[in-house]
């Protein structure tokens, strides 16, 4: 029983358990929010917004209150502080500093390549790929494919030059 | 996790959580359907952190180094949001509730978007969903990413208009609608079961367990 508690909280589960819970939750967020979980465009609409006040962009199409009450944001800084959440559980919560100069590199090349992806793609790895198999897309399927192969080229090069 | 010294977060941890308790009682006054949004999402964290899911290592596993568990746990999941999609479709119809699914259109940027998605994953060290994830866990890389992110994803959005101009773009297609639902559900669990054997086939080749 020890052991158990030990394991939930300090982790790792078992990916199955995983998929399982998250299968659920994915339901549920369906179910509340008649919608699909989905994670870039709420990102892309603030930075919109934020852009337009900082003076580099002109998008008059988003309040702070507009953005306040939108479901996809409270989706994110939900995720980012579940994610904190579950390491401070465990004892687990620290910085972890970037070890080398070029992991910064690709690490912004990677989002910018990654940002723009999903905006053309109208979606990510769950609004475009998970959301939208689970929709019964086709598009779904076809980016999943575009998704996998874009990896395969990834992991070569990242082969190649960076490990 | 490496560090050899143990200390106790307890008292952070205690502190976080009237922290977020605060805030879901503050959110209750506004709207109780964010509230429970808000609460869906810290699950989300939560279960994704625990669990280790990142569907980057779903797809570059098999590649890099043979291993496809997780890739088998994806499919998982993909099985079960398909079946679960459907019938919440269904019971939402029965009421009348409208609902909105993830039928987008389809168009070259459609392929390109997936391929730069792809690539970009795999450089960043995570998806969007990931990169959320471990900033959270306290990665400085993945602040890194998430600022490129914000700033690939305004680009995108600007310029989905020219891809349209260029190579135009088809209606999303609804495949309930082309093959009807039955066909529809029996065709994609099919395919996930493939997928499936043919991870398993593949780490037994690649690692010979």
């Amino acid at each position: 029983m020890k052991k158990t508690w030990q394991t939930i909280i300090h982790g790792p589960w078992a990916y199955w358990v995983g998929a399982i819970i998250l299968g659920m939750l994915n339901l549920l967020v369906l179910i509340v929010r008649h919608q699909p979980w989905g994670v870039t465009q709420n990102i892309e609409h603030w930075a919109e917004w934020i852009g337009t006040n900082l003076g580099v962009l002109d998008d008059q199409g988003f309040t702070f209150m507009g953005l306040m009450t939108s479901s996809g944001t409270y989706l994110n800084l939900g995720l980012l502080m579940g994610a904190f959440w579950a390491t401070l559980v465990a004892s687990q919560a620290r910085f972890r500093p970037i070890r080398d100069r070029k992991f910064f590199l690709s690490a912004l090349i990677g989002g910018l390549l990654m940002g723009y992806g999903a905006r053309i793609a109208y979606g990510c790895n769950v609004g475009a790929l998970l959301n939208g198999i689970a929709s019964s897309s086709l598009t779904g399927w076809i980016f999943a494919i575009a998704v996998f192969i874009g990896t395969w080229l990834g992991s070569k090069f990242l082969v190649k030059y960076l490990l | 996790m490496g560090t050899n010294a143990f200390h106790s977060q307890q008292k952070w941890n205690l502190g976080f959580i009237v922290f977020l308790t605060l805030l879901l009682v503050l959110l209750a006054q506004i709207s109780t359907n964010l509230t429970l949004i808000f609460v869906l999402g810290i699950s989300l964290g939560f279960v994704l952190q625990k669990s280790r899911f990142c569907l980057v290592s779903a797809l570059r596993d098999p590649i890099l180094i043979g291993m496809t568990e997780l890739t088998r746990a994806f499919l998982l999941l993909l099985g079960i949001s398909i079946l679960g999609f459907a019938l919440v479709s269904w019971g939402a119809s029965q009421r009348n509730i409208p609902l909105i699914l993830n039928v987008f259109p389809l168009g070259v940027h459609t392929v390109v978007g997936g391929l730069l998605f792809g690539i970009g994953m795999v450089l960043a060290g995570g998806c969007s969903t990931g990169i959320l994830m471990r900033i959270g866990e306290g990665f400085a890389m993945q602040g890194v990413a998430f600022f490129g992110l914000v700033v690939g994803a305004v680009l995108g959005e600007r310029s989905l208009i020219t891809w349209r101009n260029l190579f135009g773009e088809w209606s999303g297609i609804f495949l309930p609608d082309l093959l009807g639902w039955v066909p529809t559900l029996i065709l994609e669990i099919a395919v996930l079961v493939t997928l499936w054997q043919l991870a398993k086939w593949w780490q037994k080749k690649q690692l010979g367990e």
